[in-house]
């Protein structure tokens, strides 16, 4: 076997070796969900942003029906 | 130690060592691989026993170093006391580890005993993976 013959095949084994890894670093990261600050922070923002929706569109509900219970006590009232 | 490890992992020190452990024990069944390669066992077209035993040693290397690096991080932040089954199989490991080193330093090689401490490191890595990455990444059971 050439030293040119060795050396390709060294260089191909060792490729294997690092794509392994690499493998073995993308599943394991992959199980965890997003580890990186920018989408960490982006998910908090995307949770925060239903939270505010939903209590929103929860006072939105509770004055429509503050408003109708006005209207009708004022109608109905002894006055 | 311990605030220095956590500093190099920024906090995520279970988190890291989960993913170095699981390279190297990807490493560790390609070792086996090129081992049969070196020993003849296993014929390949495209790649020749003088090869194959280079990447061996280089690959071995680099799993040595990862694996140390992975036990002080654990000693030194866990402890021994919580470390039940984990703690046994780590410290058989780091000692079958010693016993390789020791083995091709002195009997060279081609010593009989390397493909037995070969087999023993490979289930050391895997069990040592299952009772503390495999668990908590949700594999060993």
């Amino acid at each position: 076997m050439s030293r040119r013959t060795e050396l390709m095949q060294i260089a191909g084994s060792l490729l294997v070796a690092l794509a392994l890894a690499a493998a073995a670093i993308w599943v394991v990261t992959d199980h965890f969900g997003p580890t990186s600050t920018a989408a960490l922070e982006a998910r908090e923002d995307r949770i925060d942003a239903r939270l505010d929706a939903r209590e929103d569109l929860r006072k939105d509900r509770e004055d429509a029906r503050e408003e109708r219970g006005g209207d009708s006590g004022g109608n109905s009232g002894p006055g | 130690m311990e605030d220095l490890i956590d500093e190099l992992t920024r906090g995520n020190v279970t988190e890291v060592k989960v993913i170095l452990a699981s390279v190297v024990l990807a490493l560790a069944v390609y070792q086996v691989a090129l081992a049969a390669v070196s020993y003849g066992k296993v014929r390949l077209r495209f790649l020749g026993s003088g090869p194959a035993t280079w990447a061996h040693r280089a690959a071995g290397d680099t799993i040595l170093v990862i694996a140390v690096l992975v036990a002080i991080a654990c000693i030194s932040y866990y402890g021994w006391e919580e470390g039940g089954a984990h703690a046994v199989f780590g410290t058989l490991l780091l000692g079958a580890l010693a016993l390789k080193v020791l083995t091709v330093r002195i009997g060279g090689s081609s010593s009989p005993l390397l493909p037995w401490i070969g087999v023993a490191l490979l289930a050391l890595f895997a069990a040592t993976w299952l009772t503390s990455a495999g668990d908590f990444l949700g594999v060993g059971g």
